[in-house]
């Protein structure tokens, strides 16, 4: 299966005429990790442990969102979505040069947009603006990851394995990879390279009113249409097949490197290739077409059909960092990233942290982040697909927009853990807060927090 | 797209002619607001961003798994 990655990996790579500058990455890469040989710090020092102690980490956050254009109801209506998360980080020396990280966290979610898939509840009449009482309207996913690390004696090796497993009501997903890190320079540059599979698998929910157009199933004379009443077009026949595959394969491969450019500065570059394979359309996302005529219940437009996307998608992220210790006082930290897929999706990442440090206990973090992507070369707005179309979406998350986010946030760090939670000293809190706002009607807002513990 | 990963490519192989520090001298490099990742406390924050914006990858974050489709 890592063989037919690795094969569909470089298929793309031929098809983007990108090989050679591959190639030529490759190699650079291979050269350094050749120099890197060479200029093994000749001194024998003293072999510090990786990590002194247990450290646990708790991290919270709760997320709000609202908008006008839910791809659940084919580009129209609420976006609406609150969502709760709490993870613990705990990270175990196994010895001077081991590292065992256990990862776990829950985050429970409530939507308006996807109680719709059932907007016909039997309550308030349905609307792709009001939420429905749907099973939909809320789930809870799970996640459980646990990494192992392993340094050198001269702590200029690292090697690394991850495996993870999630899981949500309509969604399960099963991780595992791997990372080599090499620092040298006296530990003033790092390379590095790390590669993740993600298998993940859907159990497919569709829309309430085109389950009765699944192969076998009664079409309009079902209970759904003989309870309710269509207006509109009332002769209505969507097109609908279920999905016969219902997996959905990530393959990552990821090249980091760093450099430490005088006292007060360093950057680093990471450049990540990304296929995704299998079942990538969202199987309850509706959508409407301008060539067929609208049916109703309620104020429910009854979909003309669920989003279509190929099922192969390949992506290349290459970013940079910066950051700059002006004084004391103030750190720059800096991050661009430029974004591209075979879906036509380009895009502009950008922003900028500027750390202040009040006293030696209390630091502000201001930052602002500015975002830009094209549109999918499937993406259909609201009623503006053709029912001949091979693919389509209105999910407004493919669409075209740019958005700002402003961010402000404080840590508190007590380096001597003086404050204590049975023997785990309080090492640092973290608050943030963020608002983000696209050029169309999405906005968001998300409260962060982190606490870092330590084992005496 | 050529151009960039070439400029990319550039950008990285310049980074190898600088100084080197030192371990005694990196005291500024080693503030804790000089890492050169996210903080834990923004891991949320990236997923989010993840799973609302096409973009993925290059930021330490994910870059699969997880549906992210609500």
């Amino acid at each position: 299966m890592v063989a037919a990655a690795v094969i569909s990996i470089a298929y793309n790579f031929c098809k983007m005429k990108i090989f050679k500058i591959t190639v030529s990455l490759a190699a650079l890469f291979v050269c350094t990790m050749s120099y890197a040989q060479q200029t093994q710090d000749s001194v024998k020092t003293y072999k510090k442990r990786v990590l002194e102690t247990t450290e646990v980490d708790f991290l919270t956050s709760y997320y709000s969102q609202d908008g006008d254009n839910a791809a659940v109801s084919g580009g129209l209506g609420t976006e609406e979505l609150t969502d709760f998360t709490g993870t613990f980080i705990v990270s175990i020396p196994l010895n001077d040069d081991d590292v065992l990280t256990i990862d776990a966290g829950v985050s429970a979610y409530t939507s308006a947009s996807s109680s719709n898939v059932g907007p016909f509840d039997g309550g308030e009449p349905a609307d792709p603006f009001v939420a429905s009482s749907g099973a939909s309207s809320s789930d809870t996913w799970a996640s459980l990851s646990g990494s192992y690390s392993h340094s050198s004696d001269d702590r200029n090796t690292i090697v690394s394995g991850k495996l993870s497993v999630s899981r949500e009501y309509d969604y399960f997903s099963l991780g595992f990879g791997g990372g080599l890190t090499k620092l040298f320079n006296e530990k003033n540059t790092e390379v590095s390279v790390n590669a993740n599979v993600y298998l993940d698998s859907w159990t497919a929910i569709y829309p309430t009113e085109l389950r009765p157009f699944a192969s076998g199933a009664n079409g309009l004379a079902n209970g759904l249409f003989s309870n309710n009443t269509i207006t509109g077009n009332t002769n209505y026949s969507p097109i609908f097949n279920e999905f016969s595959d219902e997996t959905r394969n990530s393959y990552s491969v990821g090249f980091g490197f760093s450099q430490i450019l005088s006292k007060n500065l360093q950057g680093s570059l990471a450049l990540d290739f990304i296929q995704q394979e299998g079942l990538l359309s969202t199987p309850f996302q509706r959508v409407y077409f301008s060539d067929v005529a609208d049916s109703f219940i309620d104020n429910f437009q009854l979909a003309d059909a669920i989003e279509q996307l190929p099922d192969t998608r390949f992506k290349v992220a290459a970013g940079g960092r910066l950051n700059w210790y002006i004084n004391e006082t103030v750190v720059v930290r800096s991050f661009y990233r430029y974004y591209y897929d075979d879906w036509g999706i380009n895009s502009h990442t950008a922003s900028v942290e500027v750390p202040i440090k009040l006293t030696d206990k209390f630091t502000v973090y201001p930052s602002y982040r500015y975002y830009q992507q094209t549109a999918a070369d499937y993406f259909f707005g609201y009623e503006e697909a053709l029912s001949t179309d091979t693919f389509y979406t209105s999910d407004y998350d493919l669409s075209k927009y740019s958005a700002n986010q402003f961010g402000m946030g404080v840590s508190y760090t007590d380096i001597f853990t003086k404050m204590h939670i049975w023997k785990l000293g309080l090492k640092s809190i973290d608050l943030k807060f963020y608002k983000y706002d696209r050029d169309t009607t999405f906005s968001s807002r998300i409260i962060t927090a982190g606490f870092k513990f330590v084992l005496d | 797209m050529m151009k960039k990963i070439l400029i990319f490519t550039l950008i990285a192989a310049s980074f190898t002619s600088c100084t080197v520090l030192k371990e005694y001298e990196k005291i500024n490099i080693n503030d804790p607001d000089m890492v050169l990742q996210d903080k834990k406390a923004d891991r949320n924050l990236t997923t989010a961003h993840s799973y609302r914006e096409a973009a993925a990858g290059a930021n330490g974050g994910k870059t699969g798994g997880g549906c992210g489709c609500n």
